[in-house]
């Protein structure tokens, strides 16, 4: 009995070392995952993809229709942009640059016909996202609502 | 209290023949003793009794070893002293890896904790550090639920 609780107790160690150690080897990859979204109060409309985002975005937001155009992940190392192409000509650019605690330093940038038109740097919290939005798009916005893991 | 004659109690000659009262008083008690048989007869019966219990004691140091009690009261201490250093690997019995194993989930938890791995960062979802655009219009909306926040930026 003394040695099966040995045992289990060895192996609850070994369970912790294991599970505890990881944020202390150095994590190179970024899931990085980006839905456009278009709103507008033109129609009703709720895309069930976006449950989980959408309840935060109608307490700031007048709009009543969240349609989700594209969702595109990228597995993106640190320092490598993953670029994304939004409707209007626009293309969404997202590097991963480093990390800064537990937040992933994500530069974002904005062009419309290779045209930088907006630049931010933000520091992510780990499996959060961010949503940028404002550019005009079909008689309502397009939301571009950024996440990022470590992996 | 008894009294042994007129002037003084039992216990003052009990005191006396302790040798425990003031010089005067003691005196005065001494001078006392020649001419009060009463409290002479106390006197001897309390100093008979004292030099009894004197002797027994001597007797009981007297059986004492030095050395032995020595050694015992070192042994204690040493004993005392293994166990509040070992009680926390006790149960772990001899095994080094067991101990080494257990230090390093300690260690681990710790260093996780104290970098906030246990605990999400609190704040907001994403901390904007700079914003650069031609649009004159830009809000940053942190919402009150769930603390997401949006960057707001007008083309027109």
């Amino acid at each position: 009995m003394v040695k099966f609780i040995k045992t289990i107790v060895i192996l609850t160690g070994i369970f912790c070392f294991c599970f505890f150690s990881q944020p202390a080897f150095a994590k190179n990859r970024v899931l990085t995952d980006v839905k456009v979204i278009h709103a507008s109060t033109s129609s009703i409309h709720l895309d069930p993809r976006l449950k989980g985002i959408v309840s935060e975005l109608r307490s700031v937001f007048k709009y009543t229709s969240y349609r989700l155009l594209k969702d595109q992940s990228m597995d993106l190392k640190f320092n490598v942009a993953g670029h994304v192409n939004l409707p209007g000509e626009r293309t969404l650019v997202v590097l991963p640059s480093d990390m800064d605690g537990k937040r992933i330093r994500y530069q974002i940038n904005i062009k419309k016909k290779d045209r930088s038109i907006f630049q931010t740097q933000v520091l992510l919290k780990n499996n959060s996202s961010i949503t940028i939005g404002g550019p005009q798009f079909n008689d309502g916005v397009l939301l571009f609502n950024i996440s990022g893991s470590v992996q | 209290m008894e009294k042994t004659c007129a002037k003084y109690t039992s216990e003052d000659l009990s005191r006396f023949v302790d040798n425990e009262l003031p010089q005067d008083k003691y005196q005065t008690i001494e001078k006392h003793l020649s001419h009060c048989p009463h409290c002479s007869l106390l006197y001897d019966q309390y100093t008979s009794i004292s030099t009894v219990f004197n002797n027994h004691v001597d007797q009981e140091i007297l059986k004492i070893d030095p050395v032995k009690l020595k050694q015992n009261l070192d042994q204690t201490l040493k004993n005392s002293q293994k166990k509040s250093f070992g009680n926390i690997f006790e149960h772990f019995g001899k095994n080094i890896y067991l101990k080494l194993a257990s230090i390093a989930a300690i260690l681990m938890i710790s260093l996780y904790t104290f970098q906030g791995g246990l605990f999400s960062p609190s704040g907001p979802s994403a901390i904007v550090k700079f914003v650069d655009t031609d649009f004159t219009s830009v809000m940053i909306i942190e919402t009150q639920k769930e603390k997401h926040t949006i960057i707001w930026f007008s083309e027109t």
